[in-house]
């Protein structure tokens, strides 16, 4: 919690848990950021079959077939980082510490 | 995916506008129908109030009830989550392009229709050192706060405003004064200017003027008037102290700005109001419902806002007798709810006082 300058309600803090249990917290924003990326990915080749069906250019044969060359395979892996820490940084959030512990 | 008008800056790539899209979307689906959180939560609260044969009366015993319901917890968490996601991609899509943004602000810095006065020796005050809407930086500390504020707000009104059409129905509700005068008009804290230049198309020989502190805001506000080609003026200055003359205005407007203040700061603001607007002009204001008009989820909703989503001054404007402040400074007061005039959600009220 923290004031702010000048009165008014206390601010949360900056990675408010609202979950009982704070794995559960970090899991759920895990799924909603999971389905942002699947959106991107699923609105991505959309665009991507549209245009290259539209314009003859390309039969689905030809995506499955496909081998990256080296510098296609760093700018995959690069992207996979990316989407990895998009995902999974809530994992760094989940408070750890006595006051954290599972009782029981 | 919705249209994205042309003054919104170019995100860094596709798949970030696709991931805002999902933002917008996702944003709908959790506050309106699609999860219907709000209604079942509040049928909730009815129904407890009910068995316990009293009203809800402190908003801290609601508090304890939704809490205490996983639906509750549920809904909090995805709230403050969509925000989070938003402002992530925002600022990673404009870090990526951040020096062809900054230039594109230069450019139109020095370019009309319309001028843009900062103030070099500005120095802003204390309260505003806050992260409103939990943006990073709040509203002025990043160069490019104004785009970021301009993205924010796209899809925080979830595609209703993707051209402008809510501020322009909102300024045409304002009513002009009872003499018909409407020569010189004050745009008080306006952002990126979308109200300013809605007033200018309605009023198109008047003399507009948008205030702000923020010298990103006014950047971005006058790059995207220049850019439409509306004649405004952008002014950097608080909008409690102006600097203008006593009643120079016909038409005074402020949209969804005094919940973002100090109490202190909402009675000097209307007290600007009252010395700038002339007798007989019109204070046009559009915020948020007092608490005595709310459902008991709406009164748990205006404390989560303010404790989870940076609107730290919220509650008390809420709770404050705003229409007795602007009584006390002459203003005569007309509110009738946005709710049974526009079309509102019920989170909305406006305020159409006329200066006596």
């Amino acid at each position: 919690m923290s004031e702010t300058p000048e009165g008014g309600t206390p601010l949360a803090d900056e990675y408010p848990v609202y979950l009982p249990d704070p794995v559960v917290d970090a899991a759920m924003r895990m799924i909603v950021e999971l389905s942002a990326q699947l959106w991107v990915e699923r609105e991505r080749r959309m665009v991507t079959e549209q245009l290259l069906e539209s314009r003859g250019l390309l039969s689905r044969e030809d995506i499955e077939s496909f081998k990256a060359d080296p510098t296609q395979v760093a700018e995959i892996k690069a992207e996979r980082a990316r989407f990895l820490e998009d995902v999974f940084k809530e994992l760094k959030r989940i408070p750890v510490g006595p006051s954290h512990s599972k009782s029981g | 995916m919705s249209k994205v008008i042309d003054s919104l800056p170019s995100l860094a790539r596709r798949s970030d506008v696709a991931y805002l899209d999902f933002v917008e979307g996702f944003r709908e689906f959790i506050l309106g129908k699609g999860a219907d959180f709000e209604d079942r939560l509040n049928q909730a609260l009815v129904d407890e109030a009910a068995r316990r044969g009293q009203d809800w009366q402190d908003v801290e015993h609601i508090r304890e009830f939704v809490q205490q319901q996983p639906l509750g917890c549920l809904r909090d968490r995805l709230a403050r989550t969509q925000q989070e996601m938003k402002w992530h991609a925002l600022v990673r899509s404009f870090d990526e392009q951040r020096a062809k943004l900054v230039g594109e602000l230069e450019h139109w810095a020095s370019r009309g229709p319309g001028d843009l006065l900062l103030d070099p020796e500005f120095v802003p005050p204390s309260y505003v050192n806050v992260h409103f809407h939990l943006q990073p930086g709040g509203y002025f500390k990043d160069e490019l706060s104004g785009f970021l504020y301009h993205w924010g707000t796209k899809v925080f009104f979830r595609g209703d405003n993707d051209a402008d059409q809510l501020h322009a129905r909102l300024t045409r509700f304002v009513p002009t004064p009872a003499d018909g005068r409407v020569l010189r008009i004050l745009d008080m804290a306006c952002s990126v200017g979308q109200s300013t230049t809605a007033f200018r198309r309605r009023f198109p020989e008047a003399e507009v003027w948008g205030v702000d502190y923020s010298a990103p805001m006014l950047k971005v506000a006058h790059r995207r008037a220049a850019m439409l080609g509306d004649e405004v003026t952008f002014k950097q200055a608080l909008i409690e102290h102006t600097g203008f003359a006593d009643e120079y205005f016909d038409l005074t407007f402020a949209f969804i700005v005094f919940h973002e203040l100090p109490l202190r700061v909402i009675e000097e603001t209307v007290r600007e109001a009252a010395r700038v607007t002339r007798k007989g002009g019109v204070f046009a204001v559009y915020d948020f419902a007092r608490t005595a008009d709310k459902s008991p989820f709406q009164r748990y909703h205006r404390w989560f806002d303010a404790r989870h989503n940076g609107e730290p001054y919220s509650q008390d404007f809420c709770d404050c007798d705003f229409d007795g402040l602007l009584r006390c400074y002459g203003f005569r007061v007309d509110a009738t709810p946005l709710g049974q005039r526009a079309g509102g959600s019920g989170y909305m009220q406006n305020w159409f006082a006329i200066r006596e």
